[in-house]
């Protein structure tokens, strides 16, 4: 726990006259689960995607991993994505058209090439090994979410974004996936980053750091 | 993968898939249809305009000092490397007799000719050649000479002579006198109008010259000239003239033709020749931007459709970005689509192509035409060409496409 994944300073991200970030200098140890909380439009998804390096910082410094992402072209960011990142939506974005199980494949063949075994395997270990052959519209939020989370661990993420996975879930959904979550990074070791409204689940984190308007307020740490 | 992508992309979406399907065969049809037709129109055409005269003219080298062509050698003409692309040839043996038909005497020029003579060499079906086929447009009042004694006169000496069908006429050459029935009298608009026609032994025997001729006119068909074609024969490498020479340009029929005459040059006659390769190569110019105009408004109709379903399908592309697909593997799965598709419409679109064509050609020329097997590779490569350009705008939108601004919570 001694590197650290993310590293930013005077990060900032502004549309226009909006300043959805304001200057912010956050640190996130290897291996370390941290919750982001704030009121909606604080600007907590921006964040979000400038680490997983959807989105390109308007100023400021970032490094994820090692990298320079302000310094990486648009498939060098894609690159970056595909083999660094993992993310969860609230929405579970899946492709309509293809069953779970190729959802998975479909990660792996962005990566690098498909494997069936290893799909089905990532997919067992959410408790979805029954329903490999079913499409998004034939599943559950929670079971749609579950597809989405053994899709963002396939290629062995070394970071995990979560921007509000729970959002949608009822309270027994929520805590099966946070559940799920604790087990996978007991595992696998990667370093989890995840936008929350609710306390409860930010609690699961070992820091939680609250942003306003922009601006990182305060942090707390839940864990010692 | 991208198969499974793309098979369950098509089974699951059949609407876009189907709308853009159409279009690309609607395009490849149609292209399919002109390119099968434009041979078959470009032939007749190149048919029709034969019957505005004769493009080849043969004359002795030797002008001067009664250079002749012999008799002998003309049904060589049907056995050179060009022959099936000679329509027709007449000689004509040239010469000045004193006629005199009740009373009425004048100089006049007497040709001895082939009306319609049956050629027989040896290998080939047997043919008709003289002016009755390569000269439609004369306007004969009567009927062609059979017999050897039976001549046909020009309009203005007919009406000098006061002579008409069934009157007779003597023609003298140095004493020799030769006496014809005239069994027609010819309208043509130009100097024919003052000669007397005869078949040419008759003419041969009255004026001494047996088994010769003045000149041949032969009517080929021939391609248009380009800038190879202008070239002069004599200064081309082998290669270079071999291309030539299998090339039905006029002047390499010609040359052609000329081979098999001794003591011959053969002209082409350029007022008929150019004014023919013009209008073939604005015919073919024609049917190609038709084509070109048909295969654009595919590309367009493809595009608008794609369009259409970029928006349904914007949330997948940016999802698959946020992945961490970059532009190649997504534009590896949009192109992998659309080469499907344009194999699929290209294929039905030559099919359906093939059937327009043959509808067209049965309505308009009477004659039923297949369409080459080489439309097949053609009809999929325009498809194909069509589905890339009707694609540009479409896929230049999913590159564009920011996953957080779609995928935004
Ligand atoms: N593309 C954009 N153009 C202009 N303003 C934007 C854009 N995206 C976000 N913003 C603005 O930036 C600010 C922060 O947005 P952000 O999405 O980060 O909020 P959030 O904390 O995730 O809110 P929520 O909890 O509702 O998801 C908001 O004021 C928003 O209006
Ligand atoms: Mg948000």
């Amino acid at each position: 726990m001694s590197q650290t994944t993310i590293k930013t300073s005077g990060l900032t991200r502004s549309y226009g006259d909006i300043c959805a970030l304001k200057p912010i200098d956050l640190s996130v140890p290897e291996g370390e689960w941290l919750s982001v909380m704030g009121h909606s439009g604080s600007g907590k998804s921006t964040l979000m995607n400038l680490v997983g390096g959807l989105d390109r910082p308007s100023a400021g410094s970032l490094h994820v991993g090692g990298q320079d992402l302000s310094s990486l072209s648009e498939d060098g960011l894609a690159r970056f994505r595909r083999e660094y990142v993992g993310i969860i939506f609230q929405q579970h974005h899946l492709v309509p058209y293809l069953s779970a199980l190729e959802n998975v494949m479909l990660s792996q063949y962005f990566h690098s090439v498909p494997d069936e075994a290893e799909a089905r395997h990532a997919l067992e270990r959410v408790g979805l090994g029954h329903r490999l052959q079913n499409r998004p519209g034939e599943l559950s939020g929670g079971e749609q979410q579950r597809v989405c989370i053994a899709r963002a661990i396939i290629n062995s993420p070394k970071l995990l974004l979560g921007d509000e996975p729970t959002g949608n879930l009822d309270h027994k959904s929520t805590l099966m996936v946070m559940e799920l979550l604790k087990e996978l990074r007991a595992e696998e070791r990667f370093t989890v980053v995840m936008v929350t409204h609710n306390e409860e689940v930010a609690a699961w984190g070992d820091r939680t750091i609250y942003l306003a308007d922009g601006v990182l307020v305060r942090e707390e740490r839940t864990r010692p | 993968m991208l198969i499974r992508i793309l098979k369950n992309s098509f089974l699951k979406r059949p609407k876009p898939v189907l709308l853009v399907l159409l279009s690309i065969t609607m395009g490849a049809a149609v292209a399919t249809a002109f390119l099968g037709i434009a041979g078959e129109v470009s032939h007749k055409m190149a048919l029709e305009l034969r019957s505005y005269g004769a493009n080849i003219l043969l004359e002795p080298t030797a002008l001067e000092g009664g250079g002749f062509l012999r008799e002998d050698d003309l049904p060589k003409i049907k056995t050179v490397f060009w022959k099936y692309n000679i329509t027709g040839f007449t000689p004509y043996l040239f010469g000045v007799a004193d006629l005199n038909a009740a009373g009425r005497r004048e100089r006049s020029v007497v040709t001895g000719t082939w009306f319609s003579k049956e050629l027989q060499v040896p290998g080939e079906e047997s043919t008709e050649q003289g002016i009755k086929g390569m000269a439609p447009w004369w306007d004969l009042k009567g009927r062609w000479p059979e017999a050897a004694d039976e001549a046909i006169l020009g309009a203005a000496l007919a009406r000098r002579l006061k002579l008409d069908q069934g009157s007779e006429v003597a023609a003298t050459v140095r004493g020799t006198v030769q006496r014809l029935k005239v069994c027609g009298v010819v309208t043509t608009g130009g100097f024919e109008e003052e000669q007397l026609f005869a078949p040419l032994v008759t003419v041969q025997q009255l004026l001494g010259q047996q088994g010769k001729v003045s000149r041949v006119l032969v009517s080929a068909l021939t391609v248009p000239m380009d800038d190879f074609g202008r070239k002069d024969p004599s200064t081309m490498t082998k290669d270079e003239y071999e291309k030539w020479y299998c090339t039905a340009y006029v002047t390499s029929v010609a040359k052609n033709v000329e081979e098999v005459m001794s003591g011959s040059r053969a002209k082409p006659i350029w007022q008929i020749a150019s004014a023919e390769g013009a209008l073939l190569t604005k015919l073919n110019a024609v049917m190609l931007l038709l084509t070109l105009l048909a295969l654009g408004a595919s590309a367009t109709a493809v595009s608008t459709s794609l369009m259409a379903s970029m928006a349904e399908r914007s949330p997948e592309i940016a999802l698959m970005k946020a992945m961490g697909a970059d532009r190649f593997q997504v534009s590896a799965i949009f192109l992998g689509e659309v080469l499907i598709i344009s194999v699929v419409g290209g294929f039905v679109g030559y099919l359906i192509g093939n059937q327009l064509a043959a509808l067209i050609s049965h309505t308009v020329f009477n004659s039923s035409i297949a369409s080459p097997l080489w439309l097949i590779p053609m009809a999929i490569g325009s498809a194909f060409l069509v589905a890339c350009a009707g694609s540009i705008a479409p896929l230049r939108r999913a590159l564009l496409i920011e996953p957080v601004r779609v995928l935004k919570g």
